[in-house]
């Protein structure tokens, strides 16, 4: 199935790597003692990403806690029970996030105590879309943030030998026209899967700037491909670094 | 609330109710185990003992102790359940997780504290329906029956440091006086009396040094003299006082009188507000006389105490009268004069008759009560004024206030929301504060290979040794997300309570993870008000060495008093919180608050206002 097109890798890792070249340089004159046969990549900051990409583009907070997940989960001897548990907490803390960027009204109300707490309330009429496969494994996160929301589907597929991503199947709720939209997507490599995932929600009535996209992995060449397509659209992510975790799906549903 | 209390019996050697019905019929180191950390000793030659005095023994306990009720408020929200009657004590034997279980106190207290009637509540909240009517607990009796041989608590141990987290050093009681003189009888009347929970009794019978074959067989023919200072391990037994009096947990050795070595189990001490230390040569070392804060010398007329001793040894030992004469003559009778009677110089006060005399009773425990009040455990009010407009410490570490979060907590704090979304809200928001206290702990750099064949810079938590304390009840509701987050994690679990007539907190309950002192440890409350139960709990893991910078205390909700307090007597303690409200009200509420997290999440609410 489609995982973020891994038949793209080989060009894509190419174009990255020139991007990332002078960035890289500066990293190894830094730290010569961490090169070994191969090169460490460094991810792109969040000052970066505000400057290159604007301020549709968020990445989850990056602490101690969230670096030790995204290191687990790039880890090659991580055992796939270990992925997995990790791989749903970093889901849940990016799900929350996501749910953090949507539109709310004041509200006040009584505590038991009797007092009045100035808070906050969300608008309903949410939805997620998860884009199959690997956006499967963002729902049950969703799911245990909002028990009750409705999910839709889209199946994209690219096209073995060009590379060309289109949608095969497409499955929401009635009034997702209406909604705020939830479009769930792990790994990010090329950004086309996405593309191809929002023209189909827009032609189903959903403004661009009502659709946020959950995300863990992004290249910044994907991004790139996205914010200039969509800027309206909100991206959320927990990592921009030149090379996507391909492996997430098979290691997730356990088919590699 | 009500009454736990250890009922304790104290072997002996120079007791005279010594008397454990399993000591008879279960494996000594089983029962060792069993009683880890209760009371208990046990272990002696007299196997053998009768009936009939268990009994009697048993039923002078039984008046002795009695149920103390008070109800609860508690700005943690705490405290359904009031009573504890260990779990095991009713199985008689060991369970394999016992090790682990550092039960409070050691000791017991009979209680006198049981007078209040059961239902006065003092018109404040009134606690939900197991108070009272739970017969299996609320009734003194029936505790100690089923219990068989331990584990009544009369009340919780109130703070036992001062509002600077410090502790503040227990009183020790050195009772000394020759053999069979009542010395055991003296430290029971005044535990009695006292009325102070948290007593510890320390019997120096603990600490006989272990015999070779040679001493083995001379003990048996009656030739080995007990009543040596040299029988004693006085290093051993300073080690111990020293750490009691630091209020730090200890080992008590387990000394077996049969084969007279130590067991393989020790019982676990705890520190306490009161240290009753007894035996024949407690003044004899002069280390040990520094520690002692009262020294009180029994002094029986050395006939009552021949006479005692030969109706114990041959009624209860079986032993033969020629062969008590004759330890009595070569080794009791000559230390007594050589050793234990020179030492009478260094007494405060000098008791004679032993038990009997309730006059010198009453004046000791007059003289440990005044000490007692000078030392000052008041603390809960002292804590809710102080601090008023300072900056906020470093030590605190507040999530991010997004919408995110400010609209988790308009669900929990909404007074009209129902359980079930309660509880999904709040485990929401508990799972995003676990997680943020776990990014707190350090981190090293690592680089991993990718299966992309790139290298990749990111960081692994530097000990894999995390545990959760969580402080019951409302703590309670943090341990899933804890779970959720980290495999494997060891729980432990501390019950604290507010005392209702004192409004201090108090320490039931606590059961932690063996090695503590490795871990870095998660504590876990709900919502913390004034602090006080969160500063017991912390002053607990400090008193289990754990460093205080291992220690992470993770809440959704905290009252700026309650983190100024902490932070100002755990400066390294890191602080985690969801939310910090600016007040809390004269019951010790958060303003705005969430109201009695726990009553809301269990479905315990009572009816009245808050």
């Amino acid at each position: 199935m489609c995982t973020g097109s891994p038949s793209s890798n080989g060009s894509e890792e190419g174009s990255s790597a020139s991007d990332q070249q002078p960035q890289q340089e500066v990293q190894e004159a830094e730290q010569p003692s961490t090169r070994t046969t191969h090169a460490v990549v460094p991810a792109a900051t969040s000052e970066e990403i505000l400057a290159e990409y604007g301020s549709n583009l968020k990445l989850l907070e990056c602490n101690s806690q969230v670096a030790e997940l995204l290191t687990i989960l790039r880890d090659k001897n991580t055992t796939r029970s270990d992925f997995k548990f990790y791989a749903d907490r970093l889901i849940r803390l990016v799900i929350e996030e996501s749910l953090n960027q949507l539109p709310y009204t004041h509200c006040d109300v009584e505590t038991p105590t009797g007092a009045i707490y100035e808070g906050l309330k969300y608008r309903s009429g949410n939805c997620g879309v998860s884009i199959i496969r690997s956006g499967e494994a963002m729902e049950q996160g969703l799911r245990d943030c909002c028990r009750s929301i409705r999910i839709g589907k889209i199946l994209v597929e690219s096209d073995a030998n060009t590379h060309e991503a289109r949608v095969v199947y497409a499955r929401f709720p009635d009034d997702i026209g209406s909604r705020q939209v939830l479009l769930m997507y792990p790994i990010m490599s090329t950004g086309n899967t996405v593309l191809q995932a929002v023209n189909v929600l827009r032609e189903h009535g959903v403004p661009e700037s009502c659709i946020i996209l959950s995300n863990l992995f992004c290249t910044p060449m994907a991004a790139r491909t996205v914010v200039n397509a969509f800027p309206k659209l909100k991206i959320l992510t927990s990592e921009l670094h030149p090379v996507a975790p391909n492996h997430f799906g098979q290691k997730y549903f356990g088919t590699d | 609330m009500s009454s736990i209390t250890f009922l304790c019996s104290k072997s002996a050697h120079n007791s005279n109710n010594n008397n454990n019905k399993s000591s008879s019929d279960v494996p000594k180191s089983a029962f060792a185990a069993a009683s880890a950390g209760l009371l208990t000793i046990a272990t002696h030659q007299q196997q053998q003992q009768q009936q009939l005095q268990q009994q009697h023994h048993q039923q002078s306990k039984v008046k002795a102790t009695a149920a103390k009720t008070n109800g609860h408020i508690d700005d943690r929200s705490d405290a359904t359940e009031p009573l504890y009657v260990d779990p095991y004590a009713d199985q008689g034997s060991g369970l394999p997780g016992e090790l682990n279980c550092c039960p409070a106190s050691p000791t017991t207290v009979p209680a006198k504290a049981s007078l209040e009637s059961p239902l006065k509540r003092s018109g404040r909240r009134q606690r939900t329906t197991s108070i009272g009517n739970q017969t299996t607990t609320a009734n003194p009796s029936e505790c100690i029956i089923r219990a068989n041989n331990r584990t009544i608590y009369t009340a919780g141990r109130p703070p036992w440091y001062n509002c600077a987290g410090q502790q503040v050093e227990p009183f020790v009681i050195g009772i000394c006086g020759g053999s069979a003189s009542g010395k055991t009888t003296v430290a029971e009347k005044i535990i009695e009396s006292l009325d102070v929970p948290w007593v510890t009794l320390l019997s120096m019978d603990c600490f006989y040094k272990i015999l070779n074959e040679k001493q083995h067989e001379q003990a048996l023919i009656n030739e080995y003299n007990f009543d040596h200072p040299d029988a004693f391990d006085i290093e051993l037994l300073l080690d111990v006082l020293t750490k009691l009096k630091e209020g730090r947990k200890v080992e008590v050795p387990v000394y077996n009188f049969v084969t007279h070595g130590r067991e393989s189990q020790t019982k676990t001490m705890y520190g306490a507000n009161v240290i009753i230390f007894e035996g024949i040569l407690t003044f004899h070392s002069p280390e040990v006389l520094k520690l002692l804060d009262m020294k009180i010398f029994v002094d029986t007329d050395p006939d009552i105490r021949l006479a005692r001793r030969l109706k114990r040894d041959i009624s209860q030992r079986g032993r033969d009268l020629k062969g008590v004469l004759k330890q009595y003559l070569n080794m009791v009778k000559p230390s007594y004069c050589n050793y234990i009677a020179p030492t009478m110089a260094h007494a405060d006060i000098i008791v004679p008759r032993g038990g009997e005399n309730k006059v010198a009773i009453h004046l000791i425990v007059q003289h440990v009560h005044t000490q007692l009040q000078l030392r000052g455990f008041k603390l809960r009010e002292t804590l809710a004024n102080s601090y008023k407009d300072q900056p906020m410490p470093h030590s605190l570490h507040l999530l991010h206030p997004t919408p995110q979060i400010k609209g988790l907590h308009t669900f929990i704090r909404c007074r009209n929301t129902s359980r079930d979304e309660f509880i999904f809200y709040s485990k929401r928001l508990i799972r995003l504060v676990i997680e943020y206290a776990l990014s707190l702990f350090p981190f090293k750099k690592t680089t991993v290979e990718t299966p992309q064949g790139v290298l990749y810079e990111g960081k692994r938590m530097e000990s894999r040794k995390i545990c959760g304390v969580s402080i019951l009840r409302a703590g309670e509701t943090m341990e899933q997300a804890v779970c959720d987050v980290c495999k494997d994690i060891r729980i432990g679990k501390i019950l604290i309570q507010t005392n209702l007539k004192t409004g201090e907190p108090e320490l039931y309950y606590l059961r932690l993870p063996k090695d503590i002192k490795d871990y870095k440890v998660i504590l876990m409350d709900a919502t913390v008000a004034t602090g006080a139960a969160a500063m017991m709990a912390i002053r607990v893991l400090l008193d289990h060495d754990v460093p205080e910078d291992n220690i992470i205390l993770a809440s959704l909700l905290m009252a700026e008093i309650g983190v100024h307090s902490i932070a100002y007597a755990f400066p390294k303690v890191k602080i985690v919180t969801s939310a910090l409200d600016p007040e809390i009200n004269s019951k010790f509420y958060v303003i705005p608050g969430i109201g009695n997290f726990g009553d809301r999440y269990f479905g315990t609410e009572p009816s009245d206002e808050y």
